[in-house]
């Protein structure tokens, strides 16, 4: 086996807070919970904040800063996620996280990624001098353990390259299997309950965070939404998208995503979704079929997509005939899930 | 009756003799110990002990017909299933020839629709060719047919598992079942942990599932478009296998074999081609070097040579992370002989008809209904039919387990 030297340096520790290593420095520093609103250190606390709300929102971690306030800003915002306790934070905050990891480790050196792997306690090592063709080497546990749920055929064991227990992989390769190591040990340090008693401040942060997942994934996905579908809720916006889709009129992408996130997230099932396309006149079946599927997180990157945001749809002209409930929410599911309550409660409707 | 008593009485002799040893097994305490009851006929669950040594006292006074231990090790092998907390498992693997077609077609099983009486032999079917049913009374047998291709299927599966899993031979702990097959068992730290889904992707490694240099197409999720597979083979993995295995056939192959690969090729053509088809198409992938014989031919080929060098396993067992396995120095209810273990490299010279003899004295009178021509031990025996014969003792009871023969008193 090769030798390495590398060493983490501080700024890896900055790009990879969830190593070990950064564990313990963030120990040395001894930051204690009841300093956090200190202004001297609001720096972290406003980038820890600011990772969490990059992750809801576009499910990244938002630029970076100087070692001394990224590094800490990390544990920091896995307190703020904890304290949220709320499943989808946590899962959302864990993937950016993992999926940013994903980015920058592609461009580091085979020494580090090696350095990496091995701080999740993987069996790796470098090729390099071998006949091999492929520069890293990785025991097939340390493999199948992070690729079981991967769906695309290229991950299955028996298209890899397996030689006498190693399966060996390119740099990216290894890089995608590494996010999830990193996602996992995320989630891990995010299913903690008990929590100390926080500042006033971070309590305010989480509301603040609550209130912006709600607005990202519509009230409804919070709280549940009926299985019924109601058309009579659908906002007007998505109304139109669903009439001119009936009669095979033209979509624009957004509209198609827009419409089609819109019914998967209402509970209608991908098969029903399909057919209402079926008037188009570029309609073709599978195709149709895969990115619907694709959009209700059954394939690909199993995230379930949720329509844009009012402001979003306003930009790509799918906003159209905004009524009064429209003025009061900011998200068509969350218009959805306001009108089904009042059409049940038979209370007057507000326009 | 008198017959379950006889081999009942034998089994009891067996498990009670001072000389009979359980041999070790690892992390005994940790695992759930299951039997069937010769008696009762029920499975005695959820069972432990400390040793291979008490376990034995209770095989001497309980006498079931089979013995089993879990591959799991848990916290409380003795709770129920959930509240056993799982800690681990060793990986198994099962060949049977039960579920592998052999040369023999299985020509010496019978079977009896349970619904309408109808019968037949052969291969049992799926249901009943005249009422439809699909529960059936079965008798089979082990012939040497069945035993050999098993144990060829278990020569793949440990190539595969030596040379791409990279385990050791003294790693792989191969065992006759006791009737017609063999398991292999890993007890290794780095695969104890392993979830189902991950041993179901070993499962699909050994049989070669999924191969996606077979499939005629593949989806590209970045371009949302299908295309084409181009057929290259490289020197690792299966593709070295496919490589090897193509190379072995088109050597060899006779034009019945080309018909059973289900290839519309022109022998002559094929024939006199050979060493073409070898080092042009072959070691350099230019497929198309011999007029008549393309690339379509070749994945065909390729799919066939797939299933002649998959291992044929059973599939749940492997998959299964809380299963129940015979367990080594026992015997057999169907047969009386013993699950017997002995070293990955003795493979194709284990004779599991002479080596898992349990019961090497005295012999016993039995009336035979129906018995093919069998060798146990050094003896070659039958065949009979309707007849009364003084058998040695471990033929005698194999008849008996097999229900194809009385004791006579």
């Amino acid at each position: 086996m090769e030798m390495t030297k590398a060493r983490f340096t501080q700024t890896d520790l900055a790009k990879y807070p969830f190593l070990k290593e950064t564990a313990m420095l963030v120990k040395q520093l001894d930051l204690k919970i009841e300093e956090l609103t200190n202004p001297d250190i609001a720096a972290i606390l406003n980038r820890a904040e600011e990772r969490v709300r990059e992750a809801i929102m576009s499910l990244s971690v938002g630029e970076k800063r100087e070692a001394d306030v990224e590094i800490p800003s990390f544990p920091v915002a896995l307190l703020l996620v904890i304290n949220t306790k709320n499943s989808f934070i946590k899962k959302r905050y864990a993937l950016a996280e993992a999926k940013q990891a994903f980015v920058d480790m592609q461009t580091e050196s085979s020494e580090k990624i090696l350095l990496i792997a091995r701080d999740f306690d993987w069996n790796i090592e470098l090729t390099r001098f071998s006949t091999m063709p492929l520069e890293f080497a990785i025991s097939f546990t340390d493999y199948l353990r992070n690729t079981t749920h991967l769906r695309d055929k290229k991950w299955k064991l028996v298209n890899r390259l397996l030689v006498n227990g190693k399966v060996y992989l390119n740099k990216q390769d290894v890089a995608r299997l590494l996010q999830e190591e990193v996602q996992r040990r995320i989630e891990k340090r995010l299913e903690v309950t008990e929590l100390p008693v926080l500042p006033e401040k971070i309590a305010e942060i989480t509301k603040r965070l609550l209130e912006l997942a709600k607005e990202k994934i519509g009230q409804e996905e919070m709280e549940g939404l009926p299985k019924v579908v109601t058309q009579s809720a659908f906002p007007p916006c998505i109304l139109a998208l669903y009439e001119a889709a009936s009669k095979g009129r033209h979509l624009s992408h957004v509209g198609r995503f827009t419409l089609t996130s819109f019914l998967v997230n209402i509970g209608m099932p991908p098969e029903k979704v399909a057919e209402l396309f079926k008037s188009f006149s570029d309609y073709n079946e599978r195709l149709t079929r895969y990115q619907i599927e694709h959009i209700a997180g059954e394939r690909g990157s199993r995230t379930r997509y949720t329509p844009p945001r009012c402001v979003t749809l306003q930009t790509h002209g799918v906003c159209v005939n905004p009524d009064v409930l429209c003025r009061r929410v900011s998200h068509p599911l969350s218009y959805y899930k306001r009108k089904q309550k009042q059409l049940s409660s038979n209370l007057p409707k507000s326009n | 009756m008198a017959s379950r008593d006889f081999v009942y009485k034998k089994f009891s002799e067996f498990y009670s003799s001072p000389s009979t040893v359980i041999p070790k097994i690892s992390m005994i305490g940790q695992r759930e110990i299951g039997f069937l009851l010769f008696k009762e006929h029920v499975m005695l669950r959820h069972k432990s002990f400390e040793s291979t040594s008490s376990l034995k006292r209770f095989l001497g006074e309980t006498v079931p017909s089979d013995v089993y231990h879990s591959c799991a090790y848990y916290e409380n092998p003795e709770a129920e299933m959930n509240k056993k907390i799982w800690l681990g498992a060793d990986l198994v693997f099962d060949i049977d020839a039960d579920h592998i077609p052999t040369p023999c077609n299985k020509i010496h099983d019978e079977w009896t629709c349970n619904k309408c009486g109808f019968g037949g032999k052969g291969v049992t079917p799926d249901a009943c060719p005249i009422c439809g049913g699909q529960k059936f009374e079965t008798k089979t047998w082990a012939c040497e047919l069945c035993l050999k291709t098993a144990k060829e299927e278990t020569a793949k599966l440990l190539n595969i598992l030596e040379q791409d899993f990279g385990f050791s031979l003294q790693e792989l702990h191969v065992f006759f079942s006791g009737h017609r097959g063999y398991h292999v068992q890993i007890e290794k730290e780095t695969i104890k942990t392993l979830d189902a889904m991950a041993r179901k992707e070993i499962v699909d490694y050994v049989s070669g599932l999924g191969l996606a240099i077979l499939e005629d197409e593949t989806k590209d999720n970045t371009r949302r478009q299908r295309h084409k597979i181009s057929f290259s083979l490289h020197d690792f993995g299966w593709h070295k296998r496919l490589k090897l295995g193509l190379q072995n056939f088109v050597m060899n192959a006779t034009k019945d074999d080309l018909n059973n690969a289900g290839v519309k090729v022109n022998y002559k053509v094929f024939s006199e081609n050979r060493e073409i088809l070898l080092k042009r198409c072959i070691e350099e992938n230019r497929w198309s070097s011999v007029r008549g014989i393309g690339i379509t031919t070749w994945k065909k080929l390729a799919k066939h040579v797939k299933d002649l060098e998959s291992a044929k396993i059973d599939t749940v067992v492997t998959t299964d992370i809380h299963r129940l396995i015979r367990m080594n120095g026992t015997l057999h209810g169907k047969t009386g002989l013993l699950k017997v273990g002995f070293p990955a490299n003795r493979l194709e010279n284990f004779d599991p008809l002479k080596e898992a003899v349990a019961f090497k004295e005295g012999t016993a009178k039995i009336s035979v209904s129906e018995a093919p021509e069998f060798r146990l031990g050094d003896d070659t025996l039958g065949p009979y039919k309707n007849q009364t014969v003084e058998l040695p003792t471990a033929a005698a009871v194999l008849l008996i387990c097999k229900g194809r023969a009385e004791v006579v008193q």
